[in-house]
């Protein structure tokens, strides 16, 4: 009986998250301007119009994918140093730096996003893609950080001293143990900031200036005049995405660990 | 409070780690760092002391009157106190959403972690795809299914629920709650179909965060209860709450925070007048009236609380790392 419940309970809560992506996606197929549901003479107009003939958004697809892309990048370059100080010395410093770090990612992001607006407006690079990328990389570096460091908790100490018993130099343990054991917790912290990035939009408002857009940004520029099914396109390529690229990372990586399933050892 | 981390870095840093050489690699890395995730903030804060020149710019300065103007408006003489109002409506929807969103995440995220590592797996995958989905595409299916054309409304007109909601008398109820035209049910705009729209913003974020407190309960405490002859819901009220009491708390907090920033759910959801802070800190520094010390302030007083609030979900999961050691 209580099984039942619970089991009921579960399933109303997964219908519930679910069903405005359901939604959005049936109105995609919708083949006039508005967003009706069920959708009117169904089409896949849309689809033809999202990836190949409308230049607004095969350009801000383009962008998304190049801001994404290099954002993760440079914000796992940022992370590595940040939580392999922290691992390895525990110093004040590294606590500090490895604190700023996660502080734009804590903070209410549109703080943020007027803050970086103003010091790319100063250091006079406003509206310049690779300042919206480095933009991205600060705001979700955090995610790295988290994701490495659970990487680095999880390498046995003793394999080190071992490797420094039988010779080896710092450099060679870095590059023959931390570096293969911390790959999957890497590879997703790149994962996550993609992903965080590709949907991100508030802060790119504030620091694209205008200039160039992501597809979640001109959807949110084109708000005033309402929603049309083409941007329904774009959720639902969005959606495909995060679901291809989470089970990847659950697929190679440790997903219930990554999340916190088991106590870190320290 | 930013400032003086800065500050006193190196020096606590020195006196700590004496063995460790302090190299231009280090060096470098600390400034970008810096550079990056706290000079915005500085900047913010500098630049709501700043004046707005009329009819152009605005220049440096070091003035309270932002604040004034926040506070007790731009006039001594007659008080308005718009901005707290939507100081109080960043609040309100931000806490309201938040507790709905722990309190019905929490037995979702007891019942998920009792299932195989596999099964959470696939949850798991489900959710995170769904929580980094961005609030725009959140907002625009919770825009169809309570649109009056095809969403709820309709489904209460077609299934006879409007009709019957007349007869009882329940629908001037509805009306007097902003939530019924004269014809049919409408919800937007109004603070439930804000509320709703936030609460499933960080549903998942919330069943996220609370995975870690309950994953690792250990199952032999609630197997001894068991045995001894507890019901499965006294095992949840005398073992399972109080062991997660403080991640629960800790939970709220942070989504509260996430909340106090959501823009687009209140813009298309919320009545003008109900706006919050976040909006009129878009408004002041992009939008319509273009202020950008005044959008600053507003942005310092947001940052202010929501990092009041922050600090303390820091303080109980930390209470919460040591009562579980």
């Amino acid at each position: 009986m209580s099984r039942a419940l619970g089991w009921s309970y579960m399933a109303a809560c997964a219908l519930m998250v679910a069903l405005p992506i359901v939604v959005v996606s049936a109105a995609a197929l919708n083949s006039g301007r508005s967003m009706l549901f069920p959708p009117q003479d169904p089409t896949l107009a849309r689809f033809t119009e999202f990836f190949v003939t409308e230049d607004v958004w095969t350009t801000a697809l383009q962008n998304s994918i190049i801001i994404a892309i290099c954002s993760a990048s440079l914000a796992v370059l940022i992370a590595w140093p940040a939580a392999y100080m922290l691992w390895r010395t525990g110093s004040p410093l590294s606590k500090t730096l490895a604190g700023l770090a996660s502080l734009p990612f804590a903070l209410p992001p549109i703080v943020f996003g007027v803050g970086l607006g103003f010091l790319w407006a100063f250091t006079g690079v406003l509206g310049q893609m690779w300042a919206g990328i480095v933009s991205h990389a600060a705001l979700l570096a955090a995610l790295p950080v988290a994701t490495i460091s659970i990487g680095l908790q999880s390498i046995d100490r003793s394999h080190l001293d071992a490797a420094a018993t039988m010779g080896a130099t710092e450099r060679t343990a870095f590059w023959s143990i931390i570096v293969p054991q911390t790959v999957p917790y890497t590879v997703s912290g790149f994962f996550f900031t993609l992903i965080l990035s590709f949907n991100e939009f508030i802060v790119m408002f504030f620091v694209s200036a205008s200039s160039y857009s992501t597809v979640t940004l001109q959807i949110f520029n084109s708000l005033r005049n309402g929603f049309t099914p083409t941007m329904a396109v774009g959720a639902i390529t969005f959606i495909c995405a995060s679901v291809l690229v989470f089970g990847l990372i659950a697929r190679f990586g440790d997903l219930p660990r990554l999340m916190g399933a088991d106590q870190s050892r320290s | 409070m930013s400032v003086s981390t800065a500050d006193i870095t190196p020096g606590v840093a020195a006196e700590a780690a004496p063995a460790k050489r302090w190299n231009w690699g280090t060096i470098g890395f600390a400034l970008v760092i810096v550079i990056l995730c706290l000079v915005p903030f500085i900047l913010v804060m500098v630049i709501s002391l700043g004046e707005k020149i009329e009819g152009a710019d605005w220049r440096w300065s070091l003035s309270l009157s932002n604040y004034q103007r926040f506070f007790v408006g731009a006039n001594p003489e007659d008080v308005s106190f718009l901005y707290l109002q939507r100081l109080w409506y960043s609040f309100y929807y931000a806490v309201i959403a938040s507790l709905l969103a722990v309190a019905t995440a929490f037995p979702f995220v007891y019942l998920m972690t009792r299932q195989s590592r596999r099964a959470q797996t696939i949850w798991l995958v489900f959710l995170l795809s769904s929580v980094s989905l961005s609030e725009v595409f959140v907002v625009m299916g919770w825009d169809i299914l309570l649109s009056n054309r095809s969403g709820l409304p309709m489904v209460f007109k077609e299934t006879g629920l409007t009709d019957w909601l007349k007869e009882v008398g329940w629908f001037q109820q509805l009306r007097d709650w902003g939530l019924a035209n004269p014809r049919n049910v409408r919800f937007k705009p109004s603070e439930f179909a804000t509320i709703i729209t936030l609460a499933y913003l960080v549903w998942p974020y919330a069943v996220i965060l609370l995975y870690p407190a309950l994953a690792r309960l250990d199952n032999s405490t609630l197997e001894a209860a068991r045995t001894m002859g507890a019901r499965p819901l006294t095992v949840v009220r005398t073992v399972v709450l109080p062991s997660v009491r403080l991640p629960l708390l800790g939970a709220v907090l942070l989504l509260f925070v996430f909340l106090m920033g959501a823009y687009v759910a209140i813009t298309v959801f919320a009545h003008p007048a109900k706006h919050t802070v976040a909006v009129s800190v878009y408004e002041a520094v992009r939008g319509a009236t273009l202020n950008a010390p005044f959008g600053a302030a507003q942005a310092i007083v947001l940052l202010v609380v929501a990092g009041a609030f922050l600090v303390a979900a820091m303080w109980l999961s930390r209470l919460a790392e040591r009562r579980a050691a």
